[in-house]
């Protein structure tokens, strides 16, 4: 049974061995049972009698046993009967059972809510938390959290006397215990400065615990309460407190050190102070596994300081002769960006970078070359004089970053390189097989080449490079810069000199690099999965709701090999905005993997939403409605057609598509890839076109997950997107993101919520628009179109002539709108007031409703 | 809240494996062995997965225990170190419980491993780890393995290399077991063991040092009585806010500053302020009774000088000399220095001293690096190992710059480097002929012991 072997054709005569005197048999029957009852359910029934006299067995041991072992059988018969013993068992007299039952509660909502709700189970366990043992406590809270995340209604809220009641129980917990307790806690706000102060002193001596987890968690709540207090006193203090525990952390197994760093590197992000004098601890042990070695690289950027830097350049010379080329060249890298982030340092750091090119290990001078290139954009006009050092090690350059780093570095600085002409001209010939970055950047360089020195020579140059960028090459890219350049060349020279030689915006430190709203999110999740991923959970959790119906282990077919090969054609989209070093590095550390397989049930709670029946994605379903709007016509596309909008569907985001195969081939292999863009949209799995023949047609609808590649700057409606298939090179084209498919089923507020969070937004959040044109002829369909759209009707009143109406509507991550419209039915002119925490979104919004409007 | 649990060999074979919620599908131990063995980010060559990772949206953590993969698998946004320090747990409590943790071991004992994993985990939720604790609730017995035959585990396990200083069985028995007489001996051991970590500078200054410590317990005492271990006097926890940068002040003096430490959740330490002991009831297994931190200036057992220099034409010589630094009554053993050594070096030859016994000196040919080994090294002594290179190809004129820097592992029985003591070890029983044997042992281990060139 245990290695795999099914022995399921055994069940009753091993059901007929349950009812043994013997614990150590019992034991194993109850494993058996546990595995098998699901494939023999109408057997299992005859199970039911020992499991219910089991429960009322005099030894505690064995009602445990028996509640422990039901609730882990899904089979509705042995549920049915599973009720009556688990409610005595949660009056037990023995603290064994009653902490068996307590989780046994939380099993039984897992396999069907409602009987739990029914039956009362939530109100006895709500009584277990005052219960005196702190083991059946803990199991409690560990429980109720568990049906809370999985329920839209409040269950397990706590309040200030839950509070004191679970702090109280914390000190005698077991060490596992202390971590659901505190987990549970730290969802908890307190109400003023006092409260979180009274609150934090009672959870410090936690930080003295030698497990690793009580520690993390205790952290977490610490540093969630912090943001309450007010007294900076206070807060010196606990940072004191908090820092000694941090750095113990680091001397457990490689594994938890990886955890506390990723941790770390959150918590210096926001409190860079804790950890400020501590730099040392973070330096590399020589036998540290290679993952630690890579954070804790990460964390000494951040603490590096005017005060410290020469001993971090040290140790960061040191590592870039060590052996592991990963290590070495992220060594390299992080003596750049010291350079970047302190200026007063910036020299030092320089010269060490040219001692690690005077080695000439390869990848250490490519390293170094990209890191430079940073360097003068950072410090324009400061460090040029080392320029001739770096063209000596010119040949030797066979990685395209490092490539187009120099290209860039001889273009920006021609005219100080006396023979820049003859060194870009050594890279020309080989222009066509070069990567598209290293020739975007050979194109650019010549032309400033040219601007700076317009003679014979670097005339012929231009004509040749941009010849090859135009016609000779398939990529848009090099095609549209190239055409700019030219035509602006040829209208007017001194406009191509203010455009291509303008001063550059300096650039600055990326090492605190994450967003801060995202690092809100994840401090919040301090000491879980999120942290030491950098990503929020909706971007990666996939636990199945309980209603939905698991399949069997084979239907889960291999995803991985497609959506690796799509997201290459991803890189060849990205590659030539990353040509400078701003891809962030934990974002690469985070395995981008959450591509899950596409079944539809592993999509089914991908953003947290309520989804009560879920499209088969791999039965292509021709979308009802208005056409696809077309986004990729035949003309353009080698007689492929796309026509695409993304359209919400029970509660979830698909990309809706419709192929259609106008050319004279068979295309198959069809794979999809879109840009990083505002709401960072992403393909959930890989596309499903089935080999299309000549003059078919083909509709597909692609789940779509949010918050995977997310571009940063204000909020915009660009998506962009690219498609591929075997037979034709890859087609690029943009689409409008539309807020309508954002529109969560959830965003229904009651009125008195309503009013309220109106009144909590400050004015400045407040975002009108007229829309002239619009005529509402008839209330009740705009009323309909907008609920159909998730715009729920809140109120109406009369304000003069004018009817004024009330919606209210959530995007993901849970952000509101409120919306005022106010009209006059049948005569043009709507007027839409909104209310949002994120009243960047406003012009998305007003293009969504006024679809709504004119439709 | 875990899915499943599960153990597998280092050739991916499943040896344990328990499903607890039924969310993650069979197949995930497959999809973890393949995606550890091969893993690979960003297009790099082979890397070492870490412990946590994502795939099609499960959840795996592992951690190696005695070269067997511990797995965990969630797909929720649990506490990633509470379930990375449950499975080490895990594989302790199954230590405790079999005497030795091993393929064999555990393959022989699954049905007694499958009846703890039922109380150490439900639901996914950890109930106890406590062995103590757990006893209550288990009822299979252990069946014993050849302890003989397996390679020790642990750091405790040193005292078994043929040193004389104690019953070599006692640490690879089963807390559960009886002996085969029928009576438990009564004994308790107290390990202090320190790892420490130094790395000079290429002029031979300590750049960063560091031990880390932990006071191992691992009682057989019948009936549970009290214990109470008595630390230095001169104690202090905390720098106390001095910087990091001017420690070297507190040295000298015979006190002892940690930087920071933590305890077992069975210690108690109501006088600990007061005279530094801890007071504890000890529960069944091994556990640490206190992990401690310092990096108040020490001693370093061990002077490391490395000196590669040319010595004409693709050519050039390595000297490494080692000075212990301790008393001459103790004996430091199985000692490894290692030296990466210039890509292009083709050939290495070795001059060992006169009369040098158990040593021997290799160049590996493959990852490029000079390995001498001595099996001991009296306190007081000096080695010295010269070695000749030949390259491939010319350097690029700074060989030290591609070589080193210089590692060294190594244990020595009977010494610490912090000067933590136990100053006694009391066990509370009324009984005047009660006498159990206390065996208190220390030991300090190489961490990550560096000498730049």
């Amino acid at each position: 049974m245990t290695v795999g072997k099914d022995v399921s054709s055994l069940f009753t005569d091993v059901v007929n061995c349950m009812q043994t005197e013997n614990l150590e048999l019992k034991k194993l029957v109850y494993l058996y049972l546990i595995n098998y009852a699901k494939s023999q359910p109408d057997l299992a029934i005859l199970a039911v009698n020992t499991f219910v006299k089991d429960s009322q067995d005099p030894n505690p041991l064995i009602r445990a046993l028996a509640v422990r072992t039901m609730g882990c059988i899904r089979v509705d018969k042995i549920t049915e009967y599973l009720c009556d013993p688990l409610q005595r068992c949660l009056k037990d007299d023995d603290p064994y059972v009653r902490k068996t039952a307590a989780i046994c509660v939380a099993k039984l909502y897992d396999i069907n809510a409602e009987l739990v709700e029914d039956r009362g189970f939530l109100e006895s366990l709500k009584d277990l938390i005052s219960d005196n043992n702190p083991m059946v406590v803990a199991n409690a809270v560990a429980a109720l959290a568990e049906i809370q995340e999985n329920s839209s209604r409040p269950i397990f809220e706590i309040t200030s006397h839950t509070l004191s009641k679970l702090l109280t129980a914390l000190n005698e917990c077991t060490e596992w215990g202390q971590v659901f307790i505190l987990d549970a806690l730290s969802k908890y706000k307190a109400a003023d400065a006092r409260e979180a102060e009274n609150i934090v002193e009672r959870v410090t001596p936690r930080l003295q615990h030698a497990n690793c987890a009580v520690v993390l968690s205790a952290v977490k709540m610490i540093l969630q309460q912090m943001e309450l207090i007010t007294s900076t006193d206070v807060v010196r203090n606990l940072c004191k407190k908090m820092a000694p525990p941090l750095v113990t952390l680091l001397s457990a197994e490689p594994e938890i050190q990886y955890v506390a760093l990723r941790n770390i590197n959150l918590i210096v992000q926001r409190r860079p102070t804790i950890l400020a004098h501590e730099i040392k601890v973070f330096f590399c042990k020589y036998n540290d596994p290679i993952y630690v070695k890579m954070e804790k690289l990460e964390i000494m950027i951040k603490l590096a300081s005017d005060r410290n830097i020469d001993q971090v350049l040290l140790e960061f010379k040191e590592y870039a002769t060590e052996v592991d080329v990963d290590f070495v060249r992220k060594a390299v890298r992080a003596i750049g960006r010291c350079a970047i982030k302190l200026e007063r340092a910036a020299e030092r750091c320089i010269s060490v970078l040219l001692e690690l090119i005077k080695i000439k290990v390869n990848y250490v001078v490519q390293e170094a070359i990209i890191v430079i290139k940073d360097i003068f954009r950072r410090y324009p006009n400061t460090y040029e004089s080392i320029i001739a050092t770096l063209c000596e090690s010119l040949d030797t350059l066979d990685e395209p970053e490092a490539k187009a780093s120099m290209i860039w570095i001889i273009g920006e600085y021609a005219e100080r390189i006396d023979n820049a002409d003859e060194l870009l001209e050594s890279f020309l010939e080989g222009f066509p097989e070069e990567p598209p970055q290293v020739q975007l950047q050979l194109l650019t360089a010549t032309v400033k080449l040219f601007l700076k020195k317009p003679t014979e020579g670097p005339q012929q140059m231009i004509q040749v490079v941009l010849n090859n960028a135009t016609v000779e090459t398939d990529n848009p890219d090099l095609r549209d810069r190239a055409y700019i350049y030219w035509r602006l060349l040829s209208t007017d020279p001194e406009a191509a000199k203010d455009v291509v030689l303008a001063e550059k915006p300096v650039i600055t430190d990326d090492s605190n690099q994450l967003d801060p709203s995202l690092l809100d999110e994840l401090l919040a999740n301090i000491a879980t999965l999120s942290s030491v991923y950098h990503k929020p959970p909706d971007a990666f959790v996939t636990r199945v709701k309980t209603t939905v119906q698991r399949t069997e282990d084979d239907d889960y077919p291999d995803g991985s090999e497609s959506a690796e090969s799509s997201a290459h054609v991803g890189d060849v989209i990205t590659s030539p905005q990353a040509s400078s070093s701003s891809v962030p590095a934990a974002a690469r550390q985070a395995d981008p993997a959450p591509a899950p397989a596409p079944v539809p049930d592993l999509l089914g709670d991908l953003m947290g939403l309520d989804n009560n029946a879920i499209v088969p994605v791999d039965q292509p379903s021709e979308p009802a409605g208005p056409p696809l709007p077309v986004l990729l016509p035949a003309s353009t596309g080698q007689g492929l057609q796309i026509s695409a909008q993304l359209i919400r569907r029970d509660g979830q985001i698909f990309y809706s598509l419709l192929f259609e195969n106008n050319s004279p081939v068979a295309l198959d292999g069809f794979m999809i890839q879109f840009n990083k863009n505002s709401f960072g949209l992403a393909a959930a799995g890989p596309l499903q076109v089935p080999q299309m023949q000549p003059g078919t047609s083909a509709g597909t609808l692609l789940p779509m997950v949010l918050f995977q590649n997310l571009s940063t700057g204000p909020p915009n409606a660009l998506l962009q997107v690219a498609v591929k298939n075997s037979q034709q090179p890859v087609w690029y084209f943009n689409d409008k993101i539309s807020l309508l498919a954002f529109f969560t089923e959830d965003g229904k507020m009651e009125r008195a919520n309503f009013l309220e969070t109106w009144r909590s937004l400050p004015d400045s959040n407040e975002v009108s628009k007229d829309f002239p044109g619009a005529v509402v002829s008839n209330v009740e369909t705009i009323l309909d179109r907008m609920a159909a759209s998730n715009l729920f009707f809140i109120a109406k009143r009369k304000h003069a002539n004018q009817d004024v109406f009330y919606f209210s509507a959530k995007i993901p991550r849970g952000i509101p709108f409120l919306i005022e419209l106010t009209l006059v039915v049948g005569v043009p002119g709507v007027k839409c007031a909104i209310k949002t925490p994120s009243p960047e979104m406003a012009p998305l919004f007003f293009e969504a409703l006024e679809t709504i409007l004119k439709s | 809240m875990i899915s499943q649990f599960f153990v597998l060999s280092q050739r991916g074979d499943n040896i344990v494996f328990r499903d607890y919620r039924g969310e993650v599908q069979k197949g995930s131990t497959e999809t973890f062995f393949r995606k550890v063995k091969f893993w690979k980010e960003d297009g790099q060559e082979e890397a070492q997965a870490p412990p946590v990772f994502n795939v099609d949206g499960v959840n795996y953590f592992h951690v190696k225990v005695a070269g067997l993969l511990f797995v965990a698998t969630t797909r929720v946004n649990v506490s990633p170190s509470l379930v990375l320090e449950l499975l080490q747990r895990i594989a302790r409590v199954i230590k405790d419980y079999l005497g030795v943790l091993s393929e064999d071991s555990l393959r022989k004992n699954f049905v007694l491993v499958y009846e703890l994993l039922d109380e150490v985990i439900d639901f996914g939720y950890v109930q106890t780890t406590s062995t103590e604790v757990l006893k209550s609730y288990i009822f299979n017995e252990p069946i014993a393995v050849d302890a003989a035959r397996l390679p020790p585990l642990g750091p405790a396990a040193i005292f078994m290399q043929g040193s004389k200083r104690m019953p070599g069985t006692a640490v690879t028995k089963s807390v559960i077991a009886n002996e085969p007489a029928g009576r438990k001996r009564e004994e308790i051991f107290v390990d202090i063991i320190e790892k420490i970590s130094v790395t000079f500078s290429s002029s031979g200054y300590i750049l960063t040092s560091e031990i880390d410590g932990t006071i191992q317990m691992k009682s057989y005492l019948s009936g549970n009585p009290e214990i109470r271990v008595a630390l230095n006097e001169e104690l202090n926890i905390g720098r106390g806010g001095r910087s990091l940068y001017d420690y070297r002040s507190s040295s000298g003096s015979g006190a002892v500053t940690l930087d920071d430490c933590n305890f077992h959740e069975s210690v108690r330490l109501d006088s600990f302020d007061m005279d530094r002991t801890l007071t504890l009831v000890p529960p069944d297994g091994e556990f640490p009774v206190m992990n401690y931190r310092m990096t108040q200036e020490f001693r370093p057992p061990f002077r490391v000088n490395a000196l590669i220099e040319e010595a004409g034409n693709l050519k050039a010589e390595v000297i490494i000399k080692v000075r212990a630094e301790f008393s001459s009554s103790i004996t430091a053993n199985t000692i490894v220095v290692q030296m990466p050594l210039p890509k292009y070096t083709s050939r290495a030859t070795f001059e060992l001293e006169p009369g040098a016994v158990g040593q021997a000196a290799d160049f590996r040919e493959v990852s490029k690096k000079l390995e001498w080994s001595l099996k001991k090294i009296v306190g007081g002594s000096e080695n010295t190992l010269r070695a000749k290179l030949t390259f491939s190809q010319e350097s690029h004129g700074n060989i030290t710059k591609e070589s080193g820097p210089v590692s060294m592992t190594f244990t020595i029985p009977m010494y610490n480097a912090s000067g933590l003591q136990v100053k006694y070890l009391q066990i509370a029983k009324k009984s005047s002929s009660y006498n159990p044997y206390r065996w208190v042992r220390y030991v300090t281990q190489a961490n990550s012991y560096v000498a730049r060139l």
